[in-house]
């Protein structure tokens, strides 16, 4: 059973120590709200949300001030209750500036009228799928997808098992392990709910087994419902990766380029499967979310964080930064992004803030020594230090036929390459490389395609002008 | 390069040095490696090879408006095989030993790279004067490479330089260079000097250059 | 902005093995069977030692001097170099053998192929070749150890076999038996590799597969007790453990590794048993050496994920 519940690859990041001891279990804090909060309307993968709201209007908890913007988007809602103070590009946490709208906090923490689902046992799929778009519910885990589409019954794909990931392989967060301790109950009815509207049978939570106590809770929680079942799962990042929790939870595979619906599975984070209770039973869109404030600070723990809030809100909350902090990472140590301000807001994609000394500061290059660590670390399979090869040196097709797309960017590659390269680094600009040039030649093919079909028509109506019926060489040849 | 005239010192330094078929071209590596274990072999060679140059790129030079492109190969070959025959027959009649050590080698010389590649290149293009220099740049060219080749060869690998012990007593022979593989080897290394130093001649003169134009 | 905080890309946790603490468990792996010549051949082993690690690492310094590249004697490669060189050196050899040795193994075939990561063959093992074939009376004169009484210099055990004799065991395993300076004593090689293989520097697959299936063909074809005796004559056990587990010369997949493995042993019982050399096991690493990059190109692996879309 151990070894059937094994992706390929993968590392333990702190060796040893499995990570989740490094600022203790602390329990969930509520954060008082800041008093301005920044809402940038692009929080997820796809289209922006458009803005509704102008500055000087007076706002509520839940009122929505993004529109989605799309198909594959997501609705923002105020955070806090007060007035606009501007709609106006602030900075993310990967550098970009996207439109953003500031709310001074009036602290009168005015709720908007909430619209609970009257009747939460009969919901319909595609009725769960309008709560969860209205309610703005992205992935939770830090991938940030929009959770409506991927509720979308598409193309007659019949679903089969929703998973559950209540992995946090990440080192440091505990954000999810804390949410699965004091809210076990919350998270099992609202994965009974998407079941039910779903229309799946079978269930599964994956917990890293080093988290028994969640494991738990939830089992006693779960048993109360069929076909919900929690699985302990061996202790290795990337344990939380889609593609390697279906793998180890269902021993299938997702194909290359495609999702868990294509293996009939659902995946989803526990913290969005909370997001998705709360909307169904109380009617609350999301507006706060729990983050793990780690590292090098001086009371680190666990809160209930406004959507918006300054980092620096939250540093302040934890007593602030020690000394030796060299880098502060937003998300996980593994995959998050390094930081040098402290104006950027959390958004929901936030699962944790940690602060490291120079240790996680890159250390120098050095020549690949060909030991194949990177290839048997790799969870897709992939062979990272040929690829980095390739990627140094242009030749991005290369890099594309050893499979550089079905990179995960999980980094640990990096973690375990004795020669310290930036072979994560290399992978997404090969990625990066290669979506331009798709683009570019999908532009250039439809320029042709444009051209050959006026060309066509332009011959056919010269043929019908001459009407000399022609033989084609077909048989020639 | 570019002001560089036609004539028949021009294209006899040509083959000595700039395009040393050897060291430069690449050419002929068959007898290159396989007749350099000793000094005295490859001067044999060397000049065996010289003579069939020579006399082959000043017959094709003169026979070149007479032969049909169509079938120069073949007119080359008869023309270069003549004369290997010829050198065989001397060599055998006045140099018994050295013929007897080159063995095959000898009548190899007609499928030698080096003289196709200048009757092809140069001698089929030019007139016998010009061909005749070429002729003799790249013979001599090709003599002194293969036996400074044969020397380091001869030297580490033996201890003696045309069959003189040069070492001393204690020395040690590395007999690996005298084998095939001390062949390559060698040939390697000498590669490397040679691009080194071209190298740093082109550097100099580009520079000489660029301070006669300022 | 806030100051001294610095932006890098992730992932922000690096492992702590690096290129240089694996050379130097390498090194730490390699002492027993250092220690262990020493002990069977006097200090001329430790002076072999000594020139041949200081060779090397010169060598790499002065190269990489001279060619205005960065210069990475700091990453302790050279001196593992130096330190298999010296072990595949007879102990009464002198001291210019390991000197060009050590220039041979890192200018000629390390850093002329590009460095550290750019060779392929491994160096210490290609310098052996080259001196044993340039000077095998030399390398093939075996000193007698100081624990032997009945003999001033000795044939390895392998000629023993061949010819017949008797070998204790014991002696295989203490290192009393005539061979280059560090192969000899068995006991300190096993502790060391298996020190390997516990850290997981070495790939098990390697010297798993490079002794068994060596073993298997000597059971073939002489039976049990010869195929011990063999094992654990002359230097599979070194190579086996050391030698064909270079990283930069062996596959980088787990079955072009066993392929690898499987490989050695094969043309090491081949050579031992039907070629002149009475010696196989560099010349059968090399030539694995050489194998490698097909070997990698055919076990290039299905990736995750590499399966039909379900219905």
């Amino acid at each position: 059973m151990f070894e059937m519940k094994l992706f390929p690859g993968g590392i333990h990041p702190l060796e040893g120590a499995n990570g989740k001891a490094v600022n203790g279990l602390n329990p969930i804090r509520v954060l008082e709200a800041p008093p301005r909060v920044i809402i940038p309307l692009q929080q997820h993968i796809g289209a922006p949300a458009k803005a509704v709201v102008a500055p000087g209007d007076h706002v509520r908890i839940g009122q929505k001030i993004g529109e989605a913007g799309g198909f594959v988007s997501a609705a923002v809602h105020a955070s806090v209750s007060g007035t606009v103070h501007a709609v106006q590009d602030a900075m993310l946490a990967n550098g970009t500036m996207v439109p953003a709208v500031l709310i001074d906090n009036d602290y009168q923490e005015e709720w908007v009228d909430l619209h609970p689902s009257d009747h939460p046992e009969t919901l319909s799929a595609a009725e769960l799928q309008q709560i969860v778009r209205d309610a703005g519910i992205v992935g939770l885990g830090g991938a940030t997808f929009p959770t409506a589409v991927k509720l979308a019954p598409s193309g007659g794909r019949k679903i089969e098992k929703l998973i559950i990931n209540g992995a946090e392989c990440e080192p440091y967060l505990t954000a999810d392990h804390r949410l699965m301790l004091e809210k076990a109950a919350d998270i099992i009815d609202g994965i009974r709910l998407m079941m039910q509207a779903l229309e799946v049978d079978e269930a599964q939570i994956g917990v890293e087994n080093n988290k028994q106590d969640a494991i738990d809770i939830l089992s006693a929680e779960a048993k109360k419902v069929d076909g919900i079942r929690v699985v302990g799962l061996p202790v290795r990042y990337p344990q939380g990766g889609e593609k390697q929790l279906v793998f180890a939870l269902t021993h299938r595979q997702v194909p290359n380029g495609g999702l868990p619906l294509d293996v009939g599975c659902v995946v989803c984070n526990v913290g969005t499967v909370y997001a998705i209770d709360r909307a169904i039973r109380e009617g609350r869109p999301l507006v706060e979310r729990i983050t793990t404030v780690g590292g090098l600070v001086n009371n680190p723990g666990n809160f209930l964080v406004r959507i918006g809030t300054p980092i620096d809100h939250l540093i302040d909350a934890c007593g602030g930064l020690q000394p030796r902090v060299r880098q502060f990472i937003y998300g996980g140590p593994m995959m998050g992004m390094a930081i040098a301000r402290f104006d950027i807001p959390v958004t929901k994609g936030c699962s944790g803030l940690v602060a490291m000394s120079e240790k996680a500061m890159e250390p120098e290059e050095s020549p690949c020594i060909k030991c194949g660590s990177c290839r048997f670390a790799c969870p897709m399979k992939l062979f990272p230090s040929r690829i980095d090869a390739f990627t140094r040196h242009n030749r991005l097709e290369e890099a594309e036929k050893l499979g550089v797309m079905n990179c995960i960017e999980c980094g640990c590659c990096t973690f375990v390459c004795p020669a310290k390269r930036s072979l994560t680094q290399s992978m997404r600009t090969a990625k990066n490389g290669i979506q331009r040039k798709r683009r570019r030649d999908a532009a250039r093919k439809a320029q042709e395609e444009a051209r050959a079909a006026q060309e066509e028509a332009a011959k056919k109506a010269q043929e019908a002008a001459e009407k000399e019926p022609e033989k084609t060489g077909k048989e020639a040849g | 390069m570019a002001e560089k005239k036609n004539t028949f010192w021009n294209a006899f330094l040509n083959g000595l040095l700039f395009e040393n078929p050897t060291f430069v071209l690449m050419v002929g590596m068959c007898p290159t490696l396989a007749v350099t274990t000793a000094a005295s072999n490859a001067i044999g060679m060397g000049l065996s090879t010289t003579v069939v140059l020579v006399c082959s790129n000043l017959f094709i030079s003169l026979l070149r408006n007479m032969i049909s492109d169509k079938i120069r190969i073949p007119a080359f070959i008869v023309v270069i095989a003549s004369f290997v025959t010829m050198v065989e027959m001397a060599l055998k009649a006045y140099l018994p030993d050295l013929s007897a050590t080159l063995g095959l080698y000898i009548p190899l010389i007609v499928v030698n790279c080096i003289i196709f590649a200048r009757a092809e290149s140069f001698a089929f293009k030019n007139g016998p004067v010009l061909a005749l220099g070429d002729g003799l740049g790249m013979g001599f060219g090709f003599t002194l490479a293969i036996t400074i080749l044969a020397s380091i060869r001869e030297i580490f690998g033996a201890g003696t330089i045309f069959g003189l012990s040069i070492m001393g007593e204690g020395y040690k022979p590395m007999s690996l260079l005298t084998a095939p593989a001390g062949g390559f080897l060698t040939l390697g290394i000498l590669l490397i000097l040679v691009n080194l130093g071209r190298k740093k001649v082109d550097a100099w003169s580009k520079a000489r250059k660029e301070a006669e134009a300022v | 902005m806030q100051k001294n905080l610095t932006v890098t890309s992730s992932p922000h946790l690096r492992s702590s093995r690096s290129t240089k603490s694996i050379m130097q468990e390498v090194c730490l792996a390699l002492a027993p069977a250092g220690i262990a010549g020493v002990v069977l051949f006097g200090w001329q082993a430790l002076a072999i030692i000594l020139t041949s690690v200081l060779s090397c690492v010169l060598s790499e310094y002065f190269f990489q001097r001279l060619n205005h590249k960065k210069i990475l004697i700091g990453d302790w490669s050279a001196v593992v170099t130096g330190l298999l060189l010296a072990y595949n050196i007879p102990a009464n050899a002198p001291l210019w053998i390991p000197l060009i040795g050590g220039i041979i193994a890192i200018v000629l075939v390390k850093q002329l192929f590009g460095g550290l990561g750019g060779n392929f063959m491994n160096p210490a093992l290609t310098a052996r070749a080259i001196l044993f074939v340039s000077w095998s009376g030399i390398m093939s004169n075996y000193p007698a150890t100081r624990f032997m009484t009945d003999a001033t210099t000795s044939g390895t055990p392998l000629v023993q076999i061949a010819a017949g004799e008797n070998i204790a065991i014991r002696d295989l395993l203490l290192g009393n038996c005539g061979g280059v300076l560090g192969e000899t004593c068995k006991i300190a090689i096993l502790l060391g590799g298996l020190y390997l293989l516990i850290r997981g520097i070495a790939d098990w697959r390697i010297p798993v597969c490079f002794i068994g299936s060596a073993f298997v063909c000597y059971l073939i074809q002489d039976g049990f007790q010869v195929a011990v005796l063999e094992i654990l004559s002359g230097g599979l056990l070194l190579g086996a453990f050391f030698m064909a587990t270079d990283y930069v010369t062996c596959p980088m997949s787990g079955s072009g590794r066993v392929i690898m493995g499987v490989g050695c042993g094969i043309l090491l019982f081949v050579i031992r048993s039907y070629a002149t050399y009475i010696e196989g096991c560099s010349f059968a690493i090399l030539f694995m050496n050489v194998m490698t990059p097909l070997i990698d190109r055919f076990t290039a692996g299905r990736l995750f994920g590499e399966v039909k879309t379900r219905g």
